[in-house]
This record gives C-alpha cells, structure tokens and sequence, in this order.
C-alpha cells in the first residue's frame, strides 16, 4: 500500500490511474500548479481549482483511488502580479473543502519580490485556517531558494513541523530536516531526483520525515515512481518499516494535520454522503482497473 | 400530547433543521455554528464561503438521521421535502445558505452562485438537495438544469430524486430532458417527486422512439420507461409493448402490463389478456412501478 502524496493528476490518462491502483497506490495529493502555461485570466484559475476538488476526485475514485488536493496560487504566477490578486482572494473559496489538506504548492520559482509576496499572503492563511503547507523549492538556484523559503516561513512563525519541503536533493536535504522540516523528493527523470539515489539517501538520513512523490505531471514523468522506488529499496536492504515510512506513513502524518487525511478514509470508506446518497448504487459504473502489470525498467535516472 | 400546545403555523425548515442538530452535535461546534450564521446573516461572505466548507468538519458527516415524526414536520414546513438521506453537515450547510439576506435579490442570487461554482462534489449535492427550500426559485431553474448535465450520477440524483424541485419549477422541456437523460445515465425515475403527474406527450414521443431504436439494436430498454410512455401509447409503442410482453424478462413483463393497464384501449386491454396470470396480478395491486424500479436497480 503506498501513497502518492505529490502527483498532477488531472495531466494523466484514466491508463495511469489503473497502473497506480494496480500498483498498489490507495491515495493520492494533487497540488495545485502552473499548466505549463501561463493562465491567461482569473476564471481559468477557478475552473482548475474547480476539477481538483471536484471532478478530479470523483474521476480518481472511479478507478478505485482516493484523491485529495491542496490549494494555492504558485510562484511562476505570482508574477502576473493582476492575476495573483485575483486568485489571492479566490482562495477562502477553495482551501475550506473536504479533500484540501495544504495550501500550496507554493514557493519561489524565479525568488521575485512578487513572489515573496504571495508566498507571504499564503504563509498567513495556512496559519489562520491550521493547514499544512506545501512548498515547491525552485529548479535554479534551488539551494539558496529553499533555504530563503524556510527562513520566510519562520519569520511568519509557521511551526516547521505543519510544513512540507518538496523537491529536495542531496544538496539540501540535511539543512531542511535539520532545521525540522518534512523533507519530500520527487522522483523525476532526467531532473529533480532518481529512485537509485533515493535509495542512497534513505540509507544516510533514515526514514523520519522523509517522503517520496512523482509529481508525475504533463512531463515525460512516471505516475508509477513511488512504488518503483519503494520497489528498489527493498530490493537494496532498506528495511520494510522505512520502505513503509517513506511511501506512506510520513505523508499521512505530515498531511493529517489538516485532519482531512486519514487512513481510515481509504481503509474502511465510510458510508457517509456520496454512497447513502445514492442508496447502494456505485459510482464505478463497472470499471476495473486493468490486470496488465507493465514490465518496465525499475529505475528512474 | 405531543401538538397540543404547537402553533398553528409550521415551523420553518430553517427552525427544525437547527433543532435537529441540538441533540446531535456537541456544544462547541453548535456554538461555532450558531456565530457563522450571526455572520452570515449580518452579510459576511467570507465567513459564508469558509463556514460552507468547513462545516461538516466541525459539525460531523454522519447521517442525519431524522425520525418518522420529523420526516412529518419537514413535509409540513415544506411539501415534498426530503431530508432522509441528509448528513448533519449538510444540515450545517443548509443553514448557512438560509441564512443569506435574501431580500435583494441579486447579491443574495450573485453568493449562491459562487457557491455554486466553488462546489465540490458533496458541496453540490448540499446545494441541490436545498434547493426547494431557497427563496428566488425562479433565480435557481437555469442552475439546476445546468447542475443535470453532469455526468457524476450522485450530483444528478440530488436535483432530479426526492426533490419538488423541478416538478415545480421546469418547464415541459427541461422535465422532458430530465427524464430522458436519467434513462441514458442509468439513474431510477420512480424517485423523481411529480413523475407520474408530469408525463406529457412530446416526452412520451421520444421514449417511443428511444425504445424503438434500442430494440432495433436488440439492446435492452430500461422497464421504468413504460411509465412515461403507457397513457399515451401509439401504434409502434404498442408493438414494441406486445413483444417485450411475450418474450421479456419478468421485470420488463411486469413493467409492460403496468404500462398497458395506463394505456387504457382495447388493443392494450387485448396484449394485457394475453397473460391472465400477469393481468390478475395487477388486478391485486401487486404489480408497482416502485416494485419494478427496485427489481430494475437490483445489484
């Protein structure tokens, strides 16, 4: 059983939720992000957040897996400085859903004094709504701007412990758990991190508050990657209890501070709303995800 | 006695709502509750927007649960509505909508909407299944027309079953789709509040022709679309009628005997004698369109 607690969903093809059912992915979180894009005006901001707290989780249930979200505006965007406004106070609409357990992903991409700003106004709201927060840390100068992302969200007196640091690498993994931080890594090829090295870096640091996403998106990316590097450490040594932390527990933990994330919701679905209202009728309308096991190359480089 | 001393006039939906909630919910979340509908009362709107999500976080998500003698008083404060299958957090929710200044018009219509397109799934079925108790119906048709073109059959269910909303509030055309849609989606009519007082010919026409073409492909037509179509069945209805009749499964015979006894004309009377057994039945009041919509739902 694993959890997938960084993955862009609505990118992915009804063929990939099957996979990842198969593969024994039970949860997953969608963070809100860019299009590749840029948007061209508020309302495409609203429709988006729309589907990630609606359609996209009743498409992900379909094929048997729980969809969560979290909420935010992200950094590239926060430079349309008109548009970030707008979606700022758009916000209070969507981070009070049933499935938002962050705000974010939210961060630097270019470290602007737009983006600062935003990050800021979000800081605020995670803080008054007692939401986690998700923070991208940026592909350039990535160091310098994780670091500067940890000391913004002190000064605003977020405790470390309510906060998510998500693309990390061997550079700056030590300083993010040092300083108390969940310390999450994308397994990405080409880019981000590689579940060969992920390996390495489990074996140095543990499994406390270590955690393993895709972020499989619109990119040549691998919505299978969590259970293919879970997969790898365990056929490196990696002790199953760390295996279980790193692709599961940790994201439960870190994420169920929203209280909106919680095993029970997969393991014993509670008959509450969807199916009392629809008196024993499924939403599944027959599907099944598929039965093929794709052979593919485990290692993601 | 329990209505000795009650009021002539009813109590408001919003009134027994928030009674019900009383034994329910734990004080702190009641009183939480309580200071968001103040807000929302005094025309907070971010205190709505935040309070409509938040609340089954706060209040709970179990089911309501309401007793038979409450069920009474609902239908009492307002005819045809349902609250049986309601959670407490919807309760919660329907509260907060009731209690939006309401008088002018378009600020209260502009808030629904933005609740209405800031919803998810369960927020959508909370907003449909209030629907009926909102003030401004006229202002609430087009959006609950557009809330059946969705293909999440649950969010259907909630405008189109145990709710006296569209009986009232449609027009012929938008009935017609409803009923139409709801056969193709695989979604019971006999939940639907009006179904048997609204059947008109332009809808029995299309079921007829529906029919037809289903049976042209040989693909099985839903029992429940006799209904529509039995008080005014014509030439190729009754066609399509005897052949299900003779060769069909027992719900789909079941429906069609149901169906020719609406129709009422001899050629009907003569298909309906071909199964004395089927016929006699009937004649007992054993056959029911809810008996064949359960049988058809079955699994």
């Amino acid at each position: 059983m694993y959890i997938d607690p960084h993955i862009h969903c609505s990118s992915r093809t009804t063929d990939d939720y099957e996979r990842m059912a198969e593969a024994g992915i039970v949860a997953v979180i969608e963070p809100a992000f860019w299009l590749g894009q840029p948007r061209s005006n508020a309302g495409s901001y609203h429709d988006y957040f729309s589907s990630l707290v609606g359609f996209e989780r009743f498409r992900a249930a379909q094929f048997g897996i729980k969809h969560y979200c979290t909420i935010g505006l992200n950094a590239k965007e926060a430079n349309n400085e008109r548009l970030a406004e707008e979606v700022l106070d758009m916000l209070p609409l969507f981070l009070a859903k049933e499935n938002v357990v962050a705000v974010g992903e939210i961060g630097f991409d270019d470290m602007t004094a737009a983006e600062e700003r935003a990050l800021r106004v979000q800081l605020d709201l995670a803080k008054e709504l007692e939401l986690p927060v998700m923070i991208h840390t940026p592909h350039r100068n990535k160091k310098r701007g994780t670091y500067r992302s940890m000391d913004i969200i002190e000064e605003h007196g977020v405790a470390p412990h309510m906060v998510v640091i998500d693309h990390n690498n061997e550079e700056t993994a030590k300083e993010v758990l040092d300083r108390g931080y969940w310390a999450a890594f994308t397994i990405y090829p080409k880019t981000k991190m590689g579940n060969q090295r992920m390996v390495e870096i489990v074996k140095q640091y543990g499994s406390d508050r270590i955690i393993v996403d895709s972020s499989a998106d619109w990119g040549i990316s691998d919505p299978l990657a969590v259970t293919k590097t879970a997969n790898l450490m365990l056929s490196q040594g990696i002790a199953e209890q760390d295996v279980q932390l790193t692709c599961y527990k940790n994201a439960i933990d870190a994420y169920n501070q929203s209280g909106q994330f919680n095993e029970a919701d997969w393991l014993n679905p509670t008959p509450i709303d969807e199916q009392k209202l629809f008196e024993g009728n499924s939403v599944l309308r027959g599907q099944r995800p598929d039965t093929n096991t794709p052979q593919e190359d485990e290692i993601i480089s | 006695m329990l209505f000795e001393n009650r009021d002539k006039t009813p109590p408001t939906p919003a009134k027994l709502l928030r009674g019900w909630l009383e034994p329910i919910v734990a004080d702190a979340p009641l009183a939480w509750l309580d200071h968001q509908i103040a807000a929302v009362e005094s025309g907070d709107e971010s205190a709505l927007y935040l309070a409509f999500g938040f609340a089954p976080r706060k209040v709970g998500k179990q089911p309501l649960e309401p007793s038979a003698l409450q069920l009474d008083l609902a239908q009492e404060a307002r005819s045809g509505w349902d609250p049986s299958r309601w959670s407490v957090g919807q309760a919660a929710r329907t509260l907060l909508l009731l209690s939006i200044p309401s008088e002018d018009p378009a600020p209260y219509f502009a808030r629904l909407e933005k609740l209405f397109n800031a919803a998810e799934l369960n927020e959508s079925v909370a907003l449909f299944q209030a629907l009926p108790l909102l003030p401004h119906p006229e202002l609430l048709v087009p959006r609950a027309i557009d809330g059946l073109r969705t293909n999440v059959k649950f969010i259907f269910a909630a405008i189109a079953h145990h709710n006296p909303f569209p009986e009232e509030n449609f027009s012929e055309a938008a009935w017609n789709q409803m009923v139409l849609k709801a056969l193709f989606i695989g979604a019971e009519l006999d939940p639907m509040i009006g179904i048997d007082r609204r059947v008109n010919p332009a809808l029995a026409e299309m079921l007829i022709d529906y029919a037809h073409e289903r049976r042209a492909a040989a693909r099985p037509i839903p029992p429940e679309l006799w209904r529509m179509v039995g008080p005014f069945a014509d030439a190729t209805a009754l066609e399509d009628m005897a052949a299900l009749f003779a060769a069909g499964t027992e719900v789909e015979q079941a429906a069609i005997a149901l169906a020719l006894a609406a129709s009422a004309t001899d050629e009907a009377d003569e298909i309906l004698r071909t199964k004395p057994q089927l016929a006699s039945q009937l004649d007992q009041g054993k056959l029911t369109w809810s008996g064949v919509c359960a049988a058809a739902y079955a699994n």
